[in-house]
């Protein structure tokens, strides 16, 4: 750690930022017209959360995914999650080594950096949980050993909300372990047209290569951790956060995790804007993907939207952070 | 400012509330001048400590918010009936329909109380009510200023108000000491409010490891906040001086209701000129009547003039003493017990006049038969009332008649009395004629009683003639010194001129002198039972007269106006060379000089004039409403101008500078309509600002664009760095004003200057506010 930690001494925010503007390029390169998504998925992964990606098959979720590992030289395994996917499949198995006479742990995919989990409401509950415990506490224990993920450890995974046969939709705590969940959309017609050019012959993810090195991937992470956040934008986040749980349309509001893991994206996102401290700004760029996917409204306000609640959800987020005041700074309190 | 999320506590609210309690009821002491006692003062307290401590209780009570206003005013209600329903209250505090009546009359009563009192006023139960519901408003609505807003810093005004008033009717204004308290306990009511609100932070914010964190306190809030009441102070004490030093000779009634229709020297702001134009009116007005016997026919006082400051003649402005009631009257100033006196009664029925001056004569023993309150003055014996009127009274007045010789008058002291230095009192300036006058005059008499005698024959001389009209054609009504000069020049007026004329020559002798204002003794009528006359007074019968002092004898009548009244018997010539004792002083001795009514040359003389006087007074009167009204309609304007200046004093110091600046671009901003919603963040703000006109400009998109990351880092950054220079940021401010100003319409610039809408943000958004849920 050592290592890293000179990295980090040595990169400054600006160093951040102009680091984190290459990803960002790079990444569009291949998702092109996504910013805000690209942007919200390079947040997370600078806040060490992970990353929920939820949308209609096809737009893509896993070529983002796919991509932002690759523009980072770092360690990258994909898990196909499908309803015969045990938890031994993700988070490895323990075999008897005929020559040594004795039980050796088999790594699984989840021993990676970055692990992409591709529909992962397709999977059993019981695999999906070993994922999350793995998230949760960035550890496997198998038979009676523990093993760490080394950092950076971040977990994109998609699912396809839309097609609902067969598959187990992530219960509400387990939703609360993903930091952030985005949604991709279908692409403009000037960018759905460029991207049947580009891709007629090759995939572009072919000829991408990584721009930021895992040692400065780690002095990014560690300079995120020290930016700045002040009382009032953290009473700020408290605010909002209250008023998702005091919000009439909302059944479930943010829970305390939800607010932490605001105020951890808001310092990325502020370090990829090559700002030191923390805006009410930041807090507003994330309060829709941090917070709304936590959230569940009342069946009332659900009315004519029926199953699919996201655009609500994402409406009411937006209406709360509008009407929340801005805080002016722990002197003006009166 | 956003509004405080953190909620009171009980006890945090009832510290506010006691210190808006000690607020008001130390600015009610600055009413001290004007009421005598103390008595209201613990009236005042009670009202004012019942209605904001209910507001306290409902609160505790988890009454709404909103609710609780209209609950202090119900609680003001039940308060008022306590003190003042009386009998006509259910169960001691649930008013009735009888004890809005009661009310009603007792505002009435208090408009003319007010109205005819001088200060310090008697505390009668009128005043006392007017008094309970004023504090009482101002309590709801300070309370609301302070708890309901939460904007202490405005409590100031409710209590502005007592403080002002004593501007407004006395020069002095309120005293010294009442207003170090009010400004004391204003300072403490702030200083709770800080710490109040810095508790609740602490107490509801994280215990952990920021905590620490908002502990010290940062001075800059307190400091802004003392430099916008301090400003609040200032306008208010220069609109009190400026309303004083505009208004020198507004006595109350201008500001405070005037008189109505028929009320006489209600206000004493001008007796002679009021005096002069009842006589000049062309239809007399049943005054009163009187019986009396036939010999009896004294004039009737009703006040005296002591004071003569070279412009005009006034009263000496003596505190009204409750103990002088008019069952008992003490002897007159200075009469002996060798002079013969006896007393004789008379039945005084009032007709149209309407006065808080009783007309009775001089000087008298007793008066029975008053409805309401009446005190005499020690000196002049003028009766007065503090909250009736003459109207429809009918009395019994004993009156004292005093018979002095001649000898006694010549033979009085030349010493004077301490007492009466000021009425011997002549301002410096005098025209010469009226020396020259005195000396020519009263050559070869030998004492000050023939000086007198003297002095009144000469204006009863047939070189001078008896004319109303004279005077006013001319310009010199009244009875100042350049008015008695052209008087002496042109040997024409009419008693006031007589009269001051006689009162100062005798002034200049050495001989104390006032004027008395009021009848003459009247027209006698056929009706008469065994002996007693009716006899008729109208306003044609208004006088005045001068009277002088002798020691031994006190004050004497001296009928200098020829054509008018009656000649007292002592004061005429040569009336002393005879035996010595004098026939009673105000028998009509000849029908030339006896002013008998019917031959009265004054009768008929009418004329149209005489508003010029009231007309200046109503214009004053105009001038200093428009004044306040300018001055109310500014305030917005000075408040913000006094805001702008703390922000850009704080920038100057470097007191969360930037903080500052941009609170002034969002105040700026707000108030030409043009954004700065306080859900808006400054980079918000600052982008919707960019795409504006004026913003196209490189320099000032430069400037607003540094404003913003200048306070962006001051208000979220780490305290690491310098700040940013003050001139900088200055210019900078100044520059995005100027853009933003640049950009609005004329109209919405003045909107801008006069209703500051960043001023009634703070309200708008408390009202807005939730009500907070006590912890």
């Amino acid at each position: 750690m050592t290592e890293t930690t000179a990295v980090a001494a040595k990169m400054g925010i600006d160093e951040v930022g102009a680091r984190a503007a290459t990803i960002v390029q790079n990444v569009e390169a291949v998702i092109a017209g996504k910013r805000e998504a690209v942007t919200s998925a390079l947040t997370v992964l600078l806040a060490e959360g992970h990353l929920l990606i939820e949308d209609v098959p096809g737009v893509g979720k896993t070529m983002l995914a796919k991509t932002l590992a690759r523009s980072v030289d770092a360690t990258v395994s994909r898990i196909q999650f499908t309803p015969d996917l045990l938890p031994s499949d993700v988070t490895g198995v323990s075999v008897f080594d005929q020559s040594t006479r004795r039980f050796e742990f088999k790594h699984g995919p989840v021993f990676a950096n970055i692990v992409i989990g591709d529909e992962i409401n397709r999977a059993s509950p019981k695999t999906q949980s070993a994922l999350l415990e793995c998230m949760e506490e960035r550890q496997v224990t198998a038979d009676g050993t523990t093993y760490r993920l080394e950092p950076p450890f971040t977990v994109i995974a998609t699912q396809n909300p839309v097609e609902m046969e067969g598959t187990y939709p992530l219960p509400e705590a387990q939703r609360d372990r993903f930091m952030a969940r985005i949604s991709m959309g279908y692409p403009s017609s000037a960018d759905e047209l460029a991207m049947l050019s580009t891709r007629e012959t090759s995939s572009p993810l072919d000829a991408l290569e990584p721009v930021v090195s895992l040692a400065e991937l780690r002095g990014m992470i560690e300079a995120v951790q020290h930016v700045f956040t002040s009382q009032p934008v953290k009473e700020y986040a408290v605010d909002l956060a209250r008023a998702t749980r005091e919000d009439r349309q909302l059944r479930l509001g943010a829970s305390p995790r939800a607010t932490l893991q605001l105020i951890r994206a808001a310092k990325a996102h502020a370090a990829m804007h090559g700002r030191d401290f923390v805006l009410p700004d930041d807090v507003d760029a994330l309060a829709v993907p941090v917070l709304a996917h936590r959230l569940v409204p009342t069946s009332r306000a659900v009315g004519a939207h029926d199953r699919d609640s996201g655009p609500l959800i994402d409406a009411i987020v937006r209406r709360i952070v509008g009407e929340t005041p801005v805080p002016v700074g722990s002197a003006r309190r009166n | 400012m956003r509004p405080d999320p953190v909620p009171l506590s009980r006890a945090q609210r009832l510290a506010l509330t006691a210190a808006s309690f000690l607020l008001l009821a130390t600015a009610a002491m600055a009413l001290g001048p004007l009421i005598a006692g103390s008595g209201w003062w613990w009236l005042c307290a009670f009202i004012a400590g019942g209605v904001l401590f209910s507001g306290a209780g409902l609160r505790a009570l988890r009454a709404p918010a909103s609710l609780v206003p209209v609950l202090e005013l119900v609680v003001l209600l039940l308060l008022l009936t306590l003190v003042f329903g009386g009998a006509s209250s259910i169960a001691l505090i649930v008013p009735t329909p009888e004890t809005f009546d009661t009310f009603g009359g007792l505002m009435s009563g208090a408009q003319r109380t007010i109205e005819q009192q001088s200060v310090p006023a008697i505390a009668v139960p009128p005043l006392l009510f007017a008094l309970a519901l004023g504090i009482g408003l101002l309590a709801v609505v300070a309370d609301i200023l302070v708890q309901t807003l939460r904007m202490p810093a405005l409590a100031a005004a409710p209590a502005l108000v007592p403080i002002l008033v004593p501007g407004f009717i006395i020069e002095a204004g309120a005293e010294l000491p009442a207003l170090v308290l009010t400004a004391a306990a204003y300072l403490l009511l702030l200083r709770v409010d800080v710490r109040v609100r810095r508790r609740a932070r602490l107490l509801a914010g994280d215990e952990g490891e920021d905590a620490a964190v908002i502990v010290p306190p940062k001075r800059v809030p307190i400091v802004s906040t003392l430099g916008a009441s301090l400003g609040l102070a200032a306008v208010g004490l220069l609109t009190a001086s400026v309303l004083a030093a505009s208004t020198p000779s507004v006595s109350t009634s201008l500001l405070l209701g005037s008189p109505s229709q028929g009320t006489l020297f209600a206000r004493g702001v001008s007796p002679f000129i009021d005096l002069g134009r009842d006589l000049r009116r062309p239809e007399a007005r049943p005054a009163f009547h009187y019986f009396a016997r036939d010999a009896d026919r004294p004039y009737f006082t009703l006040l005296t003039l002591d004071r003569f400051e070279g412009e005009v003649w006034g009263v000496t402005d003596t505190a009204v003493d409750g103990d002088n009631t008019v069952d008992a009257m003490p002897l007159p100033d200075g009469l002996s017990e060798e002079v013969e006196t006896s007393e004789h009664p008379i039945e005084v029925v009032v007709d149209e006049v309407r006065t808080t001056w009783l007309p009775v004569p001089y000087p008298a023993s007793r008066i029975e038969g008053l409805s309401g309150s009446w005190f005499w003055d020690p000196g002049s014996l003028a009766v007065r009332s503090v909250d009736t009127n003459t109207g429809g009274q009918r009395y019994r007045v004993t009156r004292l008649e005093v018979t002095p010789t001649v000898a006694q008058l010549r033979d009085a002291s030349t010493e004077v009395p301490a007492e009466l230095e000021a009425n011997l009192e002549l301002p410096e300036e005098m025209p010469p004629i009226i020396a020259d006058t005195a000396v020519v005059v009263t050559a070869g008499t030998t004492s000050k009683y023939d000086a007198a005698v003297a002095i009144q024959s000469f204006l009863r001389s047939s070189q001078f003639d008896y004319d109303t009209e004279a005077p006013v054609a001319e310009g010199y009504d009244g009875g100042g010194f350049d008015v008695i000069a052209q008087f002496l020049e042109t040997k024409s007026g009419y008693c006031v001129h007589f009269a001051s004329t006689m009162a100062v020559l005798a002034r200049e002798l050495g001989i104390p002198s006032r004027i008395s204002l009021g009848y003459t003794q009247g027209s006698p009528t056929q009706e008469r039972v065994d002996g007693v006359q009716r006899v008729e007074v109208d306003s044609h019968d208004l006088h005045s007269w001068p009277e002088l002092y002798f020691e031994g004898v006190g004050w004497v009548p001296f009928e200098p106006t020829p054509g008018r009244g009656s000649v007292p018997d002592y004061s005429r010539p040569g009336a002393g060379d005879g035996t010595g004792a004098a026939a009673p002083s105000t028998a009509p001795i000849t029908p030339g000089a006896s002013g008998r009514p019917d031959l009265d040359p004054d009768r008929g003389l009418a004329g149209q004039g005489g508003g010029g006087a009231t007309a200046d007074s109503w214009w004053q009167r105009g001038l200093s409403v428009v004044l306040v009204a300018v001055l109310v309609l500014l305030l917005p304007a000075m408040l913000r101008l006094g805001q702008r200046w703390t922000r850009r004093r704080r920038i100057a110091k470097g007191e969360r500078p930037a903080d500052a600046a941009w609170d002034e671009v969002i105040a700026t901003a707000r108030d030409l309509g043009a954004g700065g919603d306080d859900v808006e963040t400054a980079r918000a703000f600052a982008a919707t600002a960019a795409e504006r006109e004026a913003f196209g400009e490189a320099a000032a998109l430069a400037a607003l664009t540094a404003l913003r990351d200048a306070v962006e880092r001051e208000r979220y950054g780490p305290e690491t760095g310098s700040p940013p220079e003050a001139s900088e940021l200055q210019e900078q401010l100044d520059r995005v004003r100027a853009a933003l100003l640049a950009d609005a319409a004329l109209s919405a610039r003045a909107h801008a200057v006069f209703a500051p809408r960043s001023l009634f943000d703070a309200a708008r958004r408390a009202f807005g506010e939730r009500p907070s849920v006590d912890a």
